[in-house]
């Protein structure tokens, strides 16, 4: 196809505004799906995402559509993850597209993300084609949505098709504007090969397969190719493309976006961003915007069932060759015995982590609450990077510790901001700046250390703005703060895999939460039970879970034999997703309780 | 379990209520006369078809609400079963004072009933009002009063404790109050809210654990010095007086069960009648049958006879399954013992002290 007849674009969107649902139709109305293999969200492939309605893994597709200038158009459309974890990942595909179509919900109007994704796109220099959804919706307000979008974003929206992606109502503008507003590709077919690395994935019989957008030249079946930032070269086995079943062809040409296959076994050397060139025919300098990713959350991940470790590193070694952005490394705790310290890019991305090995591998997972990591000076002038709070050393050989900071960036609607405002500053947040987006709406912008965030923020934020606040943030740097280690004692035995790194500050406070939840969560036994939380070995906060005194069903008749023994074979179940640390039985959310806070009204 | 003789026990169940108590999760549906008439059609059926052992020992009536029946429905019903009576020596009947009248009484009696079980609860109105019961103890003792006029003394109450807003006080007051009346025999059974109740619907909580754990304290202390021994977990008799039918369940001997709703046991056999009153009028015989592994019943075994403050007789486990109860449950009763909350001695396994209130977590050791 010619080059002028190729169009790049993705969707970019604020959570639940409909991109996946856009693309549906898309994929739809080009026919490039036939109704009966239409599934509901056809790009977000893996259970989970279309469970969850975001998208994990990047997708790309190609279709062919008939302008109503009479031409075929060759449209690829280049799915985007929707979540603030995966920025990166975002800003790679937007880079391997000339344009961008931005979906935002009539109803819900400018979000953070909204803003984010924009700004990114336009970082790429994309050509932004805005879009207004859920128009058929009661409480949808295309006007004002228009306006805000024109207001906050500076976008003309006097073209903007009022759609609905749900119905496919005026869908069909939206493809002759892409048409119409994205410029076609170029680049020259005969310069040496740069082509942009924008997703891979595993296939067991082919090795890793890498998605690519070919910016110069040409990659060929039997081209030898060196990947720029890692070094690592391969000889090309197959290429092809995605309708979306999988298309081999014979080239990917300058504009085109595919695939290659490399026979390639490690996802180590396909990182997202790095730039594929000819090894015989290289070309000058990578493209630009290449960025090793660092994982900025972690957690110790352990089998409740000790014999399941060596599963659990079989799931993390199969779901890493999918997921170069998830690290793992082995560790031992005292009380959970052999596990992994597992490093993500976020939350969410920690919570998917979790979910699959759960899911697809069919482990019991006890996982300890997330970490970040903390850059401890040493008294001898040396630096610790610290991702699990056991591994603190004493406090004597401490010179200083340094924990990370984001800037959060909320948006927020005028009657919540005293609320908002009350969390960042209850977060340890330093007030940055206000400023007014349009009538009625802020953006309220706190630095914030990035383990105040990871401690159930989000979920915060929703409730104390009833769901009207949206959070984006960037990691800024390491600040210096009076962090301690505070340690917890169930039964005068300290359980490393409950240790936490707080601020001084805050310790009491957290340090009662903690203790008050754990009397909650771990199910009385036979003896009293004292909880404490302790920093260097002095007691902070104490209590005692008590003994069971009664434990007995009131009836058991004839009738009653086969209920009760259930009951009393569920109960036993629920025992085994415990796990006993020395003489005591702890259930597996009570490793998430140090992320719990006094004054939670919910818990 | 060998074969061995015809089950001695026989559980019939009456599935009708005219009200229905917020705490019931038993087979019940609201009393219609035509339905009740059809259930007896059925039940007639049932009885054809069944062979029972004549020679019963104990016979237990239980519901829903065995009077919530007509005059002419009682006599019927009881009148099925006169053939197996013979040799009862137990014959109870569930009975609630609203729907209890001298008519009834003589009807109970004349068909051999010698023992009656009423819902007493409580003695406090606001509470029985909050669990949807519409009696008074006034009613109670009229009923008492009736039934032992007619020849039926061996009178059971049942009451209920850790009951929402109930305090310690006001169980201190139903337990005299209940005393008063004079009743043989006394089931305490601490409220347990089940999902398929209107407590369970409306989302009621239990009592605090605390406070459950010291009302059963206080009743085990209490009902002793009024002449009740404790002899199962949530029972208390005079001498004499325990249930020989129940300790047929907690010895886990075999049982007929008739009607629906009704369960039974015979050997290794166990069967649900169905529960739903539509399928059992079409066909009396529906049922679930489960056929048990060694494993379950001897489990079962012990988890019923552990609720015996006796506990559990050595021989009867060794005769039934030919193997000794250390042998069956080695590795799992050790820690027990060593616990202090589980006793093995010559002829005996049984609860102590300290294990007796936390049976379940003794049974789950032992699962």
């Amino acid at each position: 196809m010619d080059q002028k007849n190729i169009r790049n674009f993705c969707i970019i969107a604020h959570i639940d505004h409909g991109k996946s649902t856009l693309a549906d139709r898309i994929l739809e109305m080009t026919e490039t799906v036939s109704a009966r293999d239409m599934k509901s969200q056809l790009l977000d492939d893996m259970e989970l995402e279309r469970e969850r309605g975001i998208t994990i893994k990047l997708n790309a597709v190609q279709l062919s559509y008939h302008a109503k200038d009479g031409q075929e158009y060759l449209f690829n459309l280049i799915d985007t993850p929707g979540h603030v974890d995966f920025t990166y990942e975002v800003s790679r595909s937007l880079a391997a597209c000339e344009g961008a179509v931005l979906v935002v919900d009539s109803t819900q109007g400018v979000q953070a993300q909204t803003l984010a994704n924009t700004y990114l796109a336009l970082d790429n220099d994309l050509e932004i084609i805005p879009v207004i959804n859920k128009v058929d919706m009661n409480n949808a307000q295309p006007e004002h949505t228009k306006k805000e979008i024109e207001d906050i974003i500076g976008l003309d929206c006097s073209e903007a098709p009022e759609i609905s992606a749900r119905t496919g109502l005026n869908v069909d503008q939206v493809l002759e504007q892409i048409v119409t507003h994205i410029p076609a590709p170029s680049g020259d077919v005969n310069a040496p090969l740069q082509a942009l690395v924008f997703d891979s994935f595993y296939d067991p019989y082919r090795g890793v397969i890498a998605l690519v957008r070919i910016r110069e030249g040409k990659l060929r079946t039997g081209d030898k190719i060196r990947f720029m930032a890692t070094g690592a070269s391969y000889e090309v086995l197959e290429t092809g493309i995605r309708t979306p079943k999988e298309m081999r062809v014979d080239e990917l040409c300058a504009g085109d976006v595919g695939w290659f296959a490399a026979s390639i076994k490690s996802i180590q050397d396909v990182r997202v961003g790095d730039t594929v060139t000819n090894a015989e025919r290289p070309a000058s300098a990578p493209l630009s915007g290449y960025r090793k990713l660092n994982p900025m959350v972690y957690c110790g991940l352990y089998p409740s069932d000790a014999a399941k470790y060596e599963d659990l590193r079989d799931a993390l070694d199969k779901l890493q060759l999918n997921d170069a952005s998830l690290y793992y490394e082995a560790e031992t705790s005292q009380a959970l015995g052999f596990g992994f310290r597992c490093g993500f890019l976020g939350l969410l991305h920690m919570d998917v982590v979790q979910e699959r090995l759960e899911r697809e591998y069919n482990l019991d997972l006890i996982c300890t609450a997330p970490s970040v990591i903390y850059h401890v000076y040493l008294t001898d002038g040396s630096m610790l990077a610290i991702d699990n709070p056991a591994r603190m050393p004493d406090a004597s050989k401490i010179d200083r510790v340094e924990e990370p900071y984001v800037r959060a960036s909320i948006m927020v609607p005028d009657e919540y901001i005293g609320a908002v405002m009350d969390l960042c500053q209850n977060k340890r947040g330093i007030y940055s700046s206000m400023e007014v987006i349009d009538e009625g709406r802020n953006t309220i912008v706190y630095d914030m250390p990035l383990s105040e965030i990871i401690y159930d923020f989000f979920d915060r934020l929703k409730s104390c703005s009833k769901g009207y606040a949206s959070l984006d943030y960037e990691l800024t740097g390491y600040r210096k703060e009076d962090l301690v280690r505070m340690d917890i004692l169930l039964n005068g035995e300290t359980v490393d895999a409950l240790s936490v790194i707080v601020h001084r500050t805050e310790a009491y406070k957290r340090g009662s939460g903690i203790t008050i939840r754990l009397k909650e969560l771990i199910p009385k036994q036979q003896f009293e039970i004292p909880v404490q939380a302790a920093i260097g070995g002095k007691v902070i906060a104490r209590t005692n879970i008590k003994s069971l005194r009664k434990n007995v069903l009131a009836k058991c008749y004839g009738g009653d034999i086969s209920r009760k023994k259930k009951l009393l074979e569920k109960q036993k179940e629920g025992k085994k997703r415990m796990k006993a640390v020395g003489s005591v039985v702890i259930p597996q959310e009570a490793f998430m309780s140090v992320l719990s806070m006094e004054n939670d009204p919910q818990k | 379990m060998t074969p061995r003789n015809k089950p001695e026990a026989l559980y019939l169940h009456v599935p009708f209520c005219r009200s229905i108590c917020y705490y019931c999760d038993f087979t019940h549906v609201m009393y219609r006369k035509e339905t009740a008439d059809a259930w007896l059609d059925a039940l007639e059926k049932e009885f054809a078809s069944r062979e029972f052992n004549p020679g019963l020992k104990t016979v237990y009536i239980g519901g829903g609400t065995p009077t919530s029946l007509s005059e002419e429905q009682l006599e019927r019903l009881l009148s099925f079963l006169d053939p197996y009576t013979s040799h009862v020596s137990e014959y109870t009947c569930e009975i609630n004072p609203e729907t209890m009248n001298e008519t009834k009484a003589q009807i109970l009696f004349q068909h051999g009933v010698n023992r009656v079980s009423i819902g007493f609860q409580t003695d406090n109105a606001k509470l029985l009002k909050n669990m949807g019961r519409h009696h008074t103890v006034n009613d109670v003792k009229h009923v008492m009063d009736l039934l032992r006029k007619t020849g039926i003394s061996n009178i059971s109450l049942d009451l209920m404790y850790s009951l929402p807003e109930q305090t310690m006080e006001d169980l201190e007051t139903a337990i005299r109050t209940a005393v008063s009346l004079n009743p043989s025999h006394l089931s305490l059974y601490s409220l347990t809210v089940e999902e398929n109740t209107v407590f369970g619907k409306r989302g009621y909580k239990s009592l605090d654990e605390e406070m459950e754990a010291d009302m059963y304290e206080y009743i085990c202390q209490t009902l002793p010095s009024y002449g009740f021994h404790q002899y199962e977990v949530s029972n208390f008799a005079k001498d004499g007086f325990e249930s020989q039918h129940n300790k047929v369940y907690w010895t886990y001997r075999d049982f007929y069960g008739v009607s629906c709703g009704a369960s039974g046991k015979e050997g290794y056999t166990r069967y649900d009648v169905t529960s739903s009153l539509k399928k059992y009028l079409e066909n009396p015989l529906e049922r679930d049958e489960i056929l048990l592994e060694k494993e379950d019943a001897m489990f079962e075994m012990v988890m019923m006879n552990l609720r015996l403050k006796a506990g559990m007789e050595k021989s009867l486990f060794e005769e039934t399954f030919g193997i000794r109860f250390e042998e069956a449950f080695r590795g799992k009763y050790e820690t027990l013992t060593e616990q202090g909350l589980l006793e093995v001695s010559q002829t005996h396994v049984k609860c102590t002290e300290k294990g007796f209130p936390v049976l379940n977590s003794v049974l789950e050791e032992l699962l």
